[in-house]
């Protein structure tokens, strides 16, 4: 499969030099590359399903090596893999119903036939959900592992042993990369509309007479101001310039053109205009386990603002921003610092930075990222509604399997 | 107060009609001191001289005990006898023996039909709770494993003899699966220690030593303060573990927590009962530490296993049956002055950060979530 690895290198490359800029776009990146992975893959008759696995495992190691920071193409590489168990279980299951029935007619492999008949519909229906889901109250005493490992290792490697069925198998196989792809298709589909999704729900938000304050820049927060307007709703937005790229400035440009009364502001105008607004609305570049936020540089402040009178802060996040680590993890705390040159001009203070002869004694510092702790967030507005902090595990739990946390290979499998 | 509210109101009207035909079978023999208390100082009570024995039955892979012997045939099964011969194994959670006990329920019945095992299973844990109204864990465990005899659609398909020594097989793992989610928290909170960290334990908790005896294993640097834990002095005999694994201790007195806290970097603690609100009941003294360590913006994390998430909701802090715990003062104290002496106290989950437990590392609200999908 060269073409593939040589579409793995370059994305890694464009990942690498940060060429790619902004969750969305690399979410959907990924997820496309992923797919030509699959779809390149060659599956062999048993065990498709760890094959894929591994296949987008070690695609996906490679890609969160190459940008750490940016967390969503874990969480497009995790999703990925749920994706592959949710398939071959939904597979696994529709076999097992059928062999149930079938048992009588066929000779061959009867031993084997007879030990899965006796393990009734409901275990097996039983067992296969609680091997995806996350751990419950309700299934510690349920002997979820002994005889979730029995049905799943019938269905993928014993069954497909028989030699006469060969036809079938090859079908089967075929049949799990078909669903597989089409479900990586639907997931690409939901992150290019996810901004669609999240600004219908603007009307619901944004009433008549507000006076909405933003920072930076963020397409998900341009989309969602937009739709409120188009609704016949008017109101003010306040738009802080997000020093020091300014992308405020960007983003204020786009709404006075789109007919929106706004008005600019510095950053460190914000706590003295916060009085006056009725809601925050940002964008995120993150969001955490624990429900904190990984956000643009500066929005802890506008929080912790927020907070000290009274305003709700409102992030908008497409759910490929919802990641399944905890901020307490060392990869999760890595920032990015950018070029200094956005703060200064090189010509302007070269003589005091000067660090190849060791004179300079000043230093730039220029992360990227902030953290916002989850009981500074009011509300997060995600493509399937509006969500407390403390209710994002449940979201995780569903769109996240436990076995993909760690995408790393362990060095008793992987080489 | 919980026993005034409308729902527990039924509840008790229903258990004390279920006991007014017999005369209570075994009533606690000393109705002073809680049996739950009595229970806790044998498992990590007062150092004694045998302490390090147990502590080494409580954390390295238990022996599975041997099967009980037949009761004599012409004295009556009592649950309550049952319960008590499991709850004096040092290594047993107070759940596990609730659990055994009820399976001796089931294994001694003469019940032909489901319909009738559950009545008996659920008079023989009404008998085991009121005997011990204080005890958390037992009430959970009973809960627990009522709701599994109902609910299990495992059960559904098979003729009453093998459902039956399904579920007593069952319960007879959840020793092992008590065990196996200590190792599970011990995994799970590996992330959230690191290097050079200080973190403050408060009295002793079998869970908690997993988790610092296995980031000690794994060589990561972190010194541990140890409260005194009044009066069962139960920080020591932590104190004295760690010690053993060569991790920096330092031992506080129980009022020196405040005066410490600015070089804490975590809280971390057990729980004997994990409630629906997302808080917690633990040793005395709990609450006090979790508001220092919210007041100073410092992590408050619980380690508790699954079983013990009980179906309760206190208001505040009299709103529980109290533990009474006998506290020796040293110095003769005068009939008028009154001592308080309950054991545990209520910690509400806003002063909580995060609950490592065998299903994950929760918020506190994911515990009512939890709750509400097994009970309702």
């Amino acid at each position: 499969m060269p073409d593939v690895q040589t579409l793995v290198n370059e994305f890694l490359n464009q990942l690498k030099k940060r060429k790619i800029e902004g969750s969305q776009a690399t979410a959907k990146q990924t997820a496309e590359l992923l797919r030509s992975v699959i779809s390149q893959q060659r599956v062999p008759h048993t065990n498709q399903t760890t094959a894929l696995i591994n296949a987008v495992r070690a695609v996906g190691e490679q890609l969160i090596a190459a940008n750490p920071v940016e967390l969503a193409v874990g969480n497009i590489v995790r999703r990925v893999l749920h994706i592959i168990r949710e398939e071959d279980l939904s597979l696994a299951t529709a076999a097992m119903a059928g062999l149930g029935v079938s048992a009588a007619s066929d000779d061959e492999d009867d031993v084997e036939r007879g030990e899965n008949s006796v393990l009734s519909a409901a275990v097996v229906a039983a067992a296969a959900r609680s091997t995806l889901r996350p751990p419950s109250l309700q299934t510690l005493l349920e002997d979820t592992s002994e005889s979730a490992a029995a049905p799943h290792t019938s269905s993928s490697g014993g069954e497909s042993d028989g030699r006469s069925r060969s036809v079938e198998k090859g079908s089967k196989s075929r049949k799990l990369k078909h669903d597989v792809l089409e479900a990586v298709n639907e997931l690409i589909q939901d992150i290019s509309t996810c901004y669609e999704q999240i600004a219908e729900q603007a009307v619901e938000h944004i009433h008549h007479n507000e006076v909405i304050l933003t920072l930076g820049s963020s397409n998900t927060v341009l989309e969602f101001l937009y739709a409120a307007k188009e609704k016949q709703r008017s109101f003010k937005v306040f738009v802080a310039e997000g020093a020091p790229r300014y992308q405020g400035h960007l983003l204020a440009k786009e709404l006075a053109a789109r007919g929106l009364q706004t008005t600019i502001i510095t950053d460190s105008a914000v706590f003295a205009m916060i009085s006056r607004v009725n809601m925050v609305i940002v964008g995120a570049h993150a969001v955490m386990a624990n429900g904190g936020v990984i956000a643009p540089v500066g929005l802890n402040m506008v929080a912790l603002a927020a907070q000290r009178h009274a305003v709700p802060f409102v992030v908008l996040a497409g759910s490929h921003k919802l990641c399944p680590l905890y901020p307490h993890n060392p990869e999760v705390l890595l920032n990015e610092l950018r070029s200094p040159s956005e703060l200064l001009d090189f010509g302007e203070f070269s003589d005091c930075m000067d660090s190849a002869s060791g004179t300079g004694s000043l230093h730039v510092v220029n992360p990227t990222f902030d953290y916002v702790p989850p009981k500074l967030v009011s509300l997060f507005i995600t493509d399937t509604g509006g969500h407390n902090p403390s209710y994002v595990y449940r979201l995780i739990a569903d769109y996240y399997s436990a076995d993909d946390l760690v995408v790393k290979r362990r060095p008793t499998t992987g080489s | 107060m919980w026993w005034r509210s409308a729902s527990f109101i039924m509840d008790r009207q229903q258990n004390e009609a279920a006991l007014k035909g017999e005369s209570s079978p075994n009533p606690n023999p000393n109705p002073k001191i809680s049996a739950y208390y009595e229970t806790r100082a044998a498992h990590h009570g007062v150092v004694t001289s045998d302490w390090l024995a147990q502590a080494q039955a409580a954390i390295g892979p238990e022996p599975d005990p041997e099967p009980q012997p037949r009761p004599d045939p012409e004295k009556p099964f009592s649950v309550i006898d049952e319960f008590n011969n499991w709850r004096k194994q040092p290594h047993l959670a107070e759940a596990v023996a609730a659990i055994r006990a009820l399976a001796a329920v089931i294994r001694w019945s003469e019940a032909t039909t489901m319909m009738q095992l559950e009545m008996e299973l659920k008079k023989a844990s009404d008998s085991l709770k009121s005997w011990d109204a204080t005890s958390i864990s037992l009430t959970a465990g009973c809960d627990l494993f009522l709701r599994y005899v109902t609910r299990t659609s495992a059960l559904e398909y098979e003729d009453f003899n093998s459902a039956k020594s399904r579920l007593i097989e069952r319960a007879d793992k959840f020793g092992e699966i008590s065990y196996k989610a200590r190792n599970v928290i011990a995994m799970l909170s590996q992330d959230f220690i690191f290097d050079g960290c200080t973190i403050l334990v408060h009295g002793f908790s079998r869970v908690v030593l997993q988790v610092l005896k296995l980031a000690a294993h794994n060589n990561k640097l972190f010194r541990v303060f140890c409260t005194e834990g009044r009066p069962d002095r139960t920080g020591l005999r932590l104190a004295n573990e760690l010690a053993k694994l060569d991790v920096p201790v330092k031992l506080l007195i129980d009022s020196a927590v405040a005066y410490t806290m600015d070089e804490v970097d975590m809280v971390f603690v057990g729980a004997d009962g994990v409630v629906e609100s997302g808080g917690i009941i633990n040793m005395m003294g709990t609450y006090q530490i979790a508001l220092v360590a919210h007041s100073m913006n410092k992590p408050v994390y619980v380690a508790a296993e699954s079983y013990k998430f009980a179906r309760l909701y206190p208001l505040d802090q009299k709103d529980l049956a109290p533990a009474i715990r006998p506290i020796d003062f040293g110095v003769p104290i005068p009939s008028k002055v009154e001592v308080e002496r309950s054991a545990r106290d209520y910690t509400p989950p806003q002063y909580l950060t995060l609950l490592f437990t065998d299903l994950g590392v929760l918020t506190p609200s994911v515990v009512s979530d939890e709750l509400i999908q097994l009970y309702l």
